[in-house]
Order: structure tokens, then sequence, then C-alpha cells
């Protein structure tokens, strides 16, 4: 990416001033101002405030319209001069009464005294600019803001404390140690030290390589992690399925946004299962016209089953294993469209009463799928009783589901540094292939200083995620998903 | 006309630029300054001493021996030199790739002085005068002249001062009082480092040092090892053919525990270590004192005994610089393998001189505040006869430059190591004295020994730098390399022309014909293994592979991928340049930089963005915001307009309109 210092659209520094809570009614609400004149700006809507303001300490005043002095409320504010604020300006925090339109007659006094309206992550753009925060932080605060699952909500923690982008500083370093070791190589021929061999410049590499390829292998857990995992919700009409979806999102809807399906024929929601994020799919739409009950199971594995991470089959306790259930095993594995585990659920089970263990004795005498996983998912005769209407097996689902498809992944044992975003892994997944392709050039014989320029690349790669080395462009990606206050 | 405040007539002291020391660094700034059509005077407290190698007699090197062959490529005196006083040659590095040879010569130290000498006296327009100056003589703000100690004023629009370690320069040599002295047996230059002083520059201390040499008579030549001059038929100018003189060998040895102990027993009576000597030494080129503190586990040191000349018995002991008392010197010397009976014939010293931290020069040399006067070598913080050389030449073309009206010229540092080397010193500065390394360098690949005159020699054409002959060699060169790359492309091989070859080189065999040019890619064949004696279509191949024309070329064949992402990378750089920075530019007024930054960015005043992102303290969030500040400032007018307008703003408590 080149560098354009002559266009892009940089940030002015003027002051900036966004409601920081979310809209609508509240008991209270709060407004941020950034910027060199911040305390100016306040100084017009806050009249009575002390000059200069005391710094993080929050005092009580009053707010008045600075076009006729009319009183708007009263306030609590708080000052944080530069550098000692989140974005690295004069920042001030103003709280007051959580009405919608109060709220706004305050922000418009604010910026008739001189603020702008910040765009979307504007405050954290700052932050990062003045080197506040670095980028991968800066995503890890938008993450934590979003962490609708408690997984999320740790990994985002640990990401914002620096874990990962310590790991990447500290990658960085080795990288640029090995380039060194290369370079005292080629610089002192004569010296006392004996060469540095080629074998240990190709050790390190490999270290570092394999390093590298670690941290990789965490990106489709982090990325299931912000994404959430698709489960999707397939079996014959009248299974269960949508009471189901209804009773899985309805208990959680404290936490839960529904989506809009993308496809016409499917429902979204984003729901939290067992403590980690899920985007629950049901395929409601397939019971018109699907009369064949043959292809029941392939027509749902072609449209949503190639991308799932998990499948519920559904089936009432009280309906026989048929060819349409059959048709769908048939699917799995390696040679059919469907990768991810399936998990039988037998529901309806307020018809039939069974064993209180929740699990069905009359399950197909067959191998249940997921069960090459060794982590400790459902095994033969292993389906799930649930029921919607009592509640049976709900909770054991939920648990099971999390378990399916986050057990064994690196979260759930240790606090490893995860990759949450797609920048994240096509930034280490270059750094790692520059430094593999240093190792194998140093292989075939080519000289270690033609051969160190994969490493210039990937201390690249590696800057640039850290955003040592940052471009207008890189930014703008990074904060066009912000929410505005932040 | 200028006159004397006694009314004589000064017109025959007039020149265009007037060069202060005739070291490696003053006789290339006189003769680039000349070559250019500058009237120019060169002058030296003892014209004797011009080419004096004051260090080791050697040349080149990793990294320096690059610079040599950038200074003859630019026409310079170095390269034609060293070829004619060389008694010994390695090319160092050839265990590693072609891009990082480093060529080193030894040199007889007479044979050099005279070599540059003969090549000074052949350059038309340079005269040579000796002399002490003591002051500047001032136009105003810009130079105008200089005074020597007899009071003669000689006039010019350029003055380069190369003063080398002599001014204000003391040598030590244990507890005995430092003797002021800009050099062995020379007086230092005490009179003009208080004028330049008096002109308000920002001054600092440094210290290097030589080892002692030793009566070759005196060593037992059993006791070391050999080390046989490389028989190539190198030479480091690309466009003379200077007579080489005859080889003599070199003898390696190893310091052992026991000097280390008297060393240690010693080490208070050191000028440096006991604290006699306050400046500052270079790390990559340690006294033994230093190499024993700062490496105590290393059992052994190397130690190179090089001939002073071909008709000299003394033996320069590289490896020993010291500034120990004359009978630690002669205690530790004899408990060297081979030197158990040797005899000194001149003492180590330290020696520590003023240096003015180069930061406050512009890329072509010239002080920022006093125009018109330029400065090159050790007086910039350098160390190295290399060094001291590209900046001499570099200072002498702006020189010229400056005395005839012409723009700057100014090398980048994927041009040349030479614009590495100006550039670190001017944007980073120098905290201990600088050398060049490779690593210094992001465009290896690029900047080459093999490949310097081409890089410059265009340019040096252009400049007027080159004599004719010099001109004709460069053209033939040109036509030489297009005849062996189309030969290369050209010629097809044949299995079984080459796969006998192959076997021997361990590479993969020929299944079918293919195009020399294809072979030549795989990493483990250049053109002088390929090719040297070997019959393709019938005859034997029609150029020189041993050349470094067919040199160069193997390389940019080998690494053309690697090549061609350091010219990507370049130009990436190249953009960042492009985005000018003026020396008006209120730093200190803009306040989303970072205060370090912005003191920073005021002290070295960089001319682009490029160069104030390599600025110590300079992170990239304050380079965002600068080329912010940059582009505001430049649509806002003077900080005054800008100031009185925000003043507008906030007191009409309207909203600041975002600007665009």
């Amino acid at each position: 990416m080149a560098f354009q210092p002559g266009e892009g659209n940089a940030m002015e520094v003027d002051t900036i001033v966004a409601v920081a809570t979310p809209p609508g009614r509240g008991a209270l609400a709060l407004l941020r101002l950034s910027g060199p004149g911040a305390f100016e700006v306040l100084a017009r809507v806050a009249p009575e405030l002390a000059r200069p303001p005391s710094p993080r300490r929050a005092v009580l005043t009053s707010l008045v319209d600075p076009d006729d002095g009319a009183l708007l409320d009263r306030g609590l504010v708080t000052c944080f001069p530069a550098p000692a604020s989140y974005t690295g300006e004069d920042v001030a925090e103003v709280s007051v009464h959580g009405g919608p339109l109060l709220v706004a007659m305050v922000e418009s006094a604010l910026v008739s005294a001189g603020a702008r309206s910040a765009e979307p992550g504007e405050f954290t753009r700052r932050a990062v600019l003045h080197g506040k925060l670095d980028l991968v932080r800066a995503e890890a605060v938008a993450d934590l803001i979003d962490a609708d699952s408690p997984a999320l909500h740790r990994a985002a923690l640990h990401q914002m404390e620096g874990g990962l982008s310590h790991r990447l500083a500290g990658l960085r370093e080795e990288v640029l140690e090995l380039e060194a070791l290369v370079m005292h190589h080629v610089d002192f021929p004569d010296e006392d030290d004996p060469p540095v061999s080629v074998d240990r410049v190709v050790e390190g590499a490999r270290e570092v390589e394999s390093r590298l390829g670690r941290l990789l292998e965490t990106a489709p857990e982090g990325e299931l992690l912000r994404e959430g995992a698709v489960a999707v919700l397939a079996g014959r009409p009248n299974a269960g399925k949508s009471s189901l979806y209804n009773a899985l999102i309805g208990e959680e809807r404290a936490i839960v946004t529904p989506v809009p399906g993308t496809t016409r024929d499917a429902l979204e929601a984003r729901v939290s299962l067992g403590g980690y994020p899920f985007r629950l799919v049901d395929t409601a739409g397939l019971r018109e016209g699907a009369g064949d009950i043959e292809r029941l199971g392939i027509e749902v594995a072609r449209r949503y089953l190639a991308g799932a991470d998990l499948v519920l089959l559904c089936l009432p306790v009280d309906e026989e294993w048929g060819p349409g259930e059959e048709a769908f095993l048939e699917e799995r594995g390696d040679t059919g469209s469907i990768g991810a585990p399936v998990l039988l659920v037998r529901t309806c089970a307020d018809r039939n009463p069974g064993p209180r263990d929740g699990a069905d004795r009359s399950a197909p005498r067959r191998e249940e799928p997921g069960s090459d996983r060794s982590d400790g998912g459902p095994r033969v005769g292993g389906a799930l009783r649930v029921s919607v209407k009592t509640g049976e097996g709900l909770a054991r689902l939920r648990e099971t589901a999390a378990a399916l498809v986050y057990q064994g992944l690196v979260t759930s044992r240790t606090d490893a540094p995860l990759l949450t975003r797609r920048r994240q892994r096509e930034g280490v997944a270059r750094a790692h292939a520059e430094v593999r392709a240093f190792s194998r050039a140093l292989e075939m014989a080519i000289p270690a200083e033609a051969a160190v320029s994969h490493l210039k690349e990937a201390e690249g790669a590696l800057e640039e995620l850290l955003g040592v080395i940052t471009t207008d462009d890189v930014l703008d990606r990074v904060f066009r998903r912000f929410c505005i206050g932040k | 006309m200028g006159q004397r405040e006694d009314g004589m007539e000064t017109g025959g002291n007039r020149y265009d630029v007037i060069v202060i020391g005739g070291g490696h660094a003053g006789s290339e700034a006189g003769s680039a300054a000349a070559r250019m059509g500058a009237r120019t005077l060169l002058i030296t407290p003892d014209l004797d001493r011009i080419g004096q190698m004051s260090c080791n007699p050697a040349i080149g090197g990793v990294a320096k021996g690059v610079v040599a062959r950038e200074v003859d490529a630019l026409g310079g005196v170095m390269g034609r030199a060293t070829d004619a006083s060389r008694i010994h040659f390695r090319m160092l590095n050839q265990s590693r790739g072609p891009a990082v040879w480093g060529p080193r010569a030894q040199c007889d130290r007479g044979l050099y002085a005279r070599a540059v000498r003969r090549i000074l006296d052949g350059v038309d327009g340079l005269d040579l005068l000796q002399g002490l100056v003591v002051a500047l003589e001032l136009d105003g703000e810009r130079v105008g002249g200089v005074r020597t100690r007899e009071g003669e004023v000689f006039r010019a629009r350029a003055v380069v001062v190369t003063a080398g370690t002599f001014l204000r320069g003391r040598i030590h040599r244990g507890g005995d009082d430092p003797v002021a002295a800009g050099r062995e047996g020379e007086p230092p230059a005490v009179e003009l480092a208080q004028a330049l002083e008096a002109r308000g520059l920002e001054m600092g201390r440094f210290k290097t040092g030589t080892p002692p040499r030793i009566d070759g008579r005196t060593v037992d030549y059993s006791r070391v090892e050999l080390q046989e001059s490389h028989p190539e038929d190198f030479r480091f100018s690309a466009y003379g053919r200077e007579t080489l003189p005859e080889q003599r060998v070199c003898w390696i040895t190893w310091t052992g525990e026991e000097l280390r102990e008297i060393v240690e027993r010693n080490l208070e009576r050191s000028a440096v270590y006991g604290g006699a000597l306050a400046g500052k030494g270079p790390r990559y080129c340690p006294s033994i004192e230093d190499k024993i503190v700062r490496f105590p586990n290393n059992p052994r040191h190397q130690i190179f005994l090089e001939p002073e000349g071909l008709h000299s018995q003394e033996l320069y002991v590289n490896g020993l610089s010291t500034s120990l008392p004359p009978e630690v010197q002669r205690a530790f010397l004899r408990s060297v393998p081979g030197l158990e009976r040797s005899r000194i014939t001149r003492l180590g010293y330290a020696i520590e001189y003023d240096y003015f931290p180069p930061h406050q020069l512009r890329h072509s040399l010239e002080l920022r505040v006093i125009p018109g006067l330029f400065f090159a070598g050790q007086i910039n913080g350098t160390t190295g006869y290399e060094e001291a050389a590209g900046q001499g030449i570099v200072a002498g073309i702006n020189a010229a430059c400056a005395a005839q009206g012409r723009e700057p010229v100014t090398f980048e540092r994927d041009e040349a190591y030479l614009g590495v080397l100006i550039d670190d010193l001017v944007t980073r500065g120098v905290d201990e004295p600088y050398r060049l390394f490779t690593s210094r360098a992001e465009f290896r690949l690029l900047l080459r020994q093999d490949n310097a005159v081409e890089r410059l020699g265009p340019r040096a054409r252009s400049l007027g730098l080159l004599a004719e002959w010099q001109e004709e060699a460069l053209e033939e060169r040109r036509e030489r390399r297009e005849r062996i790359l189309g030969w290369l492309a050209d010629t097809v091989v044949r299995p079984e022309e080459v796969n006998a070859r192959l076997g021997e080189l361990e590479s993969t065999p020929l299944s079918q014909p293919v195009r020399v040019l294809e072979l030549l890619r795989r990493p483990e064949l250049s053109p002088e293994k390929l090719l040297r004696d070997l019959e393709v279509g019938g005859g034997v191949v029609p150029f020189d592979v041993t050349g470094d024309v067919a040199g160069a070329v193997g390389v940019e064949v080998r690494y053309a991928g690697y090549v061609q992402r350091e010219r990507e990378r370049a130009e990436r750089l190249r953009e960042k340049a492009a985005f000018r920075l003026g020396e008006e530019l209120p730093y200190m007024d803009f306040e989303t930089i970072s205060y370090e930054a912005r003191s920073k960015l005021e002290k070295v005043l960089p001319e682009n963005l490029a160069q104030a992102g390599r600025i110590p303290g300079v992170s990239p969030a304050d380079l965002q915001n600068l080329v912010l500040e940059v582009r505001r400032w430049k649509r806002s007018g003077s900080p005054q307009q800008k100031k009185a307008r925000d003043a507008e703003a906030s007191s009409s408590a309207l909203p600041v309109p975002r600007l665009p």
C-alpha cells in the first residue's frame, strides 16, 4: 500500500463531540468532547465552570445554550487534559439527564459553541493517532463494545489489555533479531566472533515461523468468537425447529439481536449459548413446497450446511427415523457437503416422557455425527431430548452446542491471544508466509542478504498490523465499523 | 574586486571554492570542485602530507569498499590511488552472496599519498597551497573566504572544511599529559576551531585511536599465520587501469590470556579508562582496552600484521589500538605469539578532537546557518577514510554548485551508500563516531560494489565530473553490459554442452536446451562458475566472465525477484520523499505532534517526509499528524494569519466549519 500524503480523508484537528451512551430514554446520558478546543467549547456551555477546570474531578454545573444563555440542565462535568486522556487530546465528559430531546439540545449547544459532531470511531482513531492505543487494541475496544457473549468479552478484554499487541510486537522483535543476525554475519567477516552459521539463522527462522503459525491457527476460533458460530436447525417439516429457534433466542432475549435473514428462506439471530456466541439459523422456509421428504436433508445441506459450524437435526420423539434423515446423514464427512458436527435433537419430549437424563435410548443405532471428534461431543445414542413446553433438555442443548463448537479450542483452555479479525489474520498470514519464504530461500542457497528481503516484508506486515506503519487507508479500514462516540 | 583594509589588491587570491585540508575528504572535495569547473584552492598545513593515511594503511572492506568505488564512479581520487598503491588485496565476504562482497586493499602509505598528489596535480583549475587557516571571512551571513595564520585572505563563494582530527586535537598516551596535536607529529588547528565555535555552531568531542607499529625484522614469522593476497586482478577504479605494485602477504596472530591480564592490571593508566579522555569513541573499531572490558569472555582477539609499504619493514598491528602508556604497550605486545621480541617503532595513541553534530547540515553538507560553508569528514563525527572521501566528494560537488549558482546535488538512499551515509548523519545524527555498515542500507542488493559505476557514472558525466577518457570508459562499459545481456538472453545451451559442468557444480543437469539466461537464474551458478572456458554453440563465451560487468549482470539475473522487490520498496520511499517539508515550517506550533518530535523536527529540519520519518523520536503517529498540520498550514498561510483566524472563529461562537 503506497503512502499517499496528498490525499485521504485525514482527520482535522478540530474539537469533536458525540453522545457516548445509546440513543433513547435513560436515567443518564454521557456526551464527550475531544480536541484542542474542548475546554473552550465547554466553557461556553458551562459558564460557571472554573478555568482551567480541575483535571479528572466531576463538577456539578449549569449547562446553558451559548446563543441565548437559556438553562438546559444541570450536569456533571469531568475534564481530562491532554495527554492523560482517552484520545490523548483535551477531553471533557458531560453527564446529563437522559431524555432524548434534552441530550439533543445539549449536543447542539456544544456544536454551537464550536465543536463538530464526531464521525463513527473518531475518538478511538484520535487515540491511535496520538499513540495512546495501537490498532490491535483499538479493534479490541470495538470488540469489547460489541461483545454479546462472555467468551468474546474475555477475548476482547485480553486483547485490549495488550495480549495480542505484545505477542505481535514480540514477533516483530524476533524477526528484527533474525535480520540483525544475518546482517552481523555480513558486516563482520573478520571480527573475533565466529561467523553466524546459516544453521543458526535457519533455526531462528523456523522458530519464528512456528510461532506465527500457532498464532495463525487461532484465527478461525477468534473469528468464530467475533462472528458467532453458525448453528443451523434442520429437519423435516413440523419437526419443531421454529419452536426450538424461538425458545433458544427467547430465553436469551436480553442479549439477543435478531437479524433478518440474508437469504429469504432463513431466519438468523445472534444468541449466546453456554457463554459462547452463535448465529442460529432456522430453515423454516423449506417447509413450503418441500414435500419431497427424500430430498429434505440434501436441500438444506446445499443451501446452508456447507458453511455451518454446527447442525441441529431435529426429529420429534414420537416420529420414526426416516429416509430424509438418512439422506441427510450421508452428506456428512469428507465426501458430503456437511463438514460441521451434527447433533440429533429429539423435539417435543413432552409428548413422550423419557429418561430423566435427557438421553434418547430410541435413537437409531448408528454412529452419531461428530463422534470422530475427540472433544467430548455426543456419542452413539447421544441424541438430546428437548421440550420447549416444559423446558426439558434446553439447558443441556445449549451446553452441548457450545461444547461441540468451542471445546478444545484455545480460549477454553488458556488466555492465549487470539486473532479475531480478518485484517489480523491476513497480516499474520503474510508475515508467516514471508518468514517461511526466507527459510526456503536459504535452503535453496540464495544468499541471506538477498533472502533477508522476506524478513523486511514480514516486519512490514506486523508493523502495519500494530499501526507502527500506518496509512490513511489502513486507519479507515479499522475505524469504519466503530460506533459514534468511541 | 575585493580590497584589503591596507588597500592591497587581492584579485589573485580570489577563487570559487576553497577547501581546507588535504586528507581523504579534502582531496576529493578539491578535485571534485575543480572538475566541476570551479576555480579551487586547497589549503593544508603540510603539502607533503596530502593523502596521508593517518590510521591503518587499508582502503575498503564491507560497505566501505562500496563507498570507495562510488567515489571512483564520480571520478574521484580514492579508487585510482588505491589501485596504484595496493600491495595486498582481499575480497571480503566471498562466502556470502556477491551483493555484499567487500573489496579491501592494504596500501603502501607512501605510494598512496604520492598517487593522490599526482592525481590532484593533474586536475585543471585546482591550486594547492601550504598554510594554516585560522579564520573564516564572512560576507554578511554567507561565507566569503578564509584567513591564514600569516594574515593572507583568500576569497571564495564556497568553503569546504575537512579538518579531520585537527580541531583542538589532543593525543593521549597513558597518564602523561596529553599533547596538543592534529595527528602524530603535527600541530592541531586551534584558532579555526575557535572561529567556528564563535559562529554559534554546536560542537562535540570524539576520540579515536591507533595501534603501535613495530619493526618487522623483530617478528618471529614461524609463530604467526600467513595470509596471502587474493590473486584477482581487481581494480577499485572502474575507469582507469593503474599499474598494480607487487603484492605482499599479511600475517595473523591472536591475543591471549596474558595480554588480557596485562591490560586489566593497567586499565586505570589508560587515557580512556583512567578518565583523562572524555570524548566518545567508536564502538565498532574499539581499542584493545575496550575489547577486554566489553568482551571479558572472549579468550582471544584477532590481530593483523599489515605491511606499511613495499620499502618499509614497519608493520601496522591492526587490532591493538590503545592509549596505554609506552611500557604497557611493549609488555602486552610481547605476550602475543610471534611478537615476543618485537620492537615498537611508533607508539599507539588515542586522539580526541572537536566535531560538529551533523544535524546542522543540509544534505548537500552545507551548514544551514552559514550559507556557502561545507563540512566533510571526521569534522561531521564519522570515522574511516572511505566515509571521509564520500563526504568530501559530495561537499566538493555542492561547493562548486553553490559558487556557480547551480542546484544542490544530493543522493538518495536507494542510489548510493553515499546517500545512506549523509542521510544518516543529517537526519539521525551521531552519538559515537559513525562508521558505515551494510546493515545501515535498506537497499543492499541495489547498492553493490560491482555496479557503482552503472549507478553513478551517468550522473557524474552529466555533472561534468568526468574527464574525456573516463567518459569513454563509461560508454565502453555500458556497451559491454548490453553485449553480455544480449548474449545471455539469445544464446541457447544444449544439455551435452553443459551437463558435465553442472555436475561439477552439483546443479541439476539439463534435459533439453535452454537459454543461458534461464540457467543463470539458478542461485548456485554464477557467470564465472558456469561459463568459464565453456564451449557453447561451437565457440567459447565471448566476454570476460570474471569481470565486474559480468558479475553485476549475474547478480541481477540471479536475484531478479529480490532486486525487483527492493526497487518497489525504494519507490514507496520516494513517494514519501516527494512530500516536501520547507525549512520555514513552524514545527513548535504543531501541537498535535508530540513535544519530543516537534523539537527533533525543528532541530533537524528534514527536507521531506521520508527524512522526517527516519528521525529518532518521530513516531508514525507524529508523521501522520505532520502531514495534516503541513496541509493545513499551507492552506491557511502564515501562522500569524492562522492564529488571527482561530481567534476570530472562537469569539464568534459559531460552529467552526470543518475544513474540506
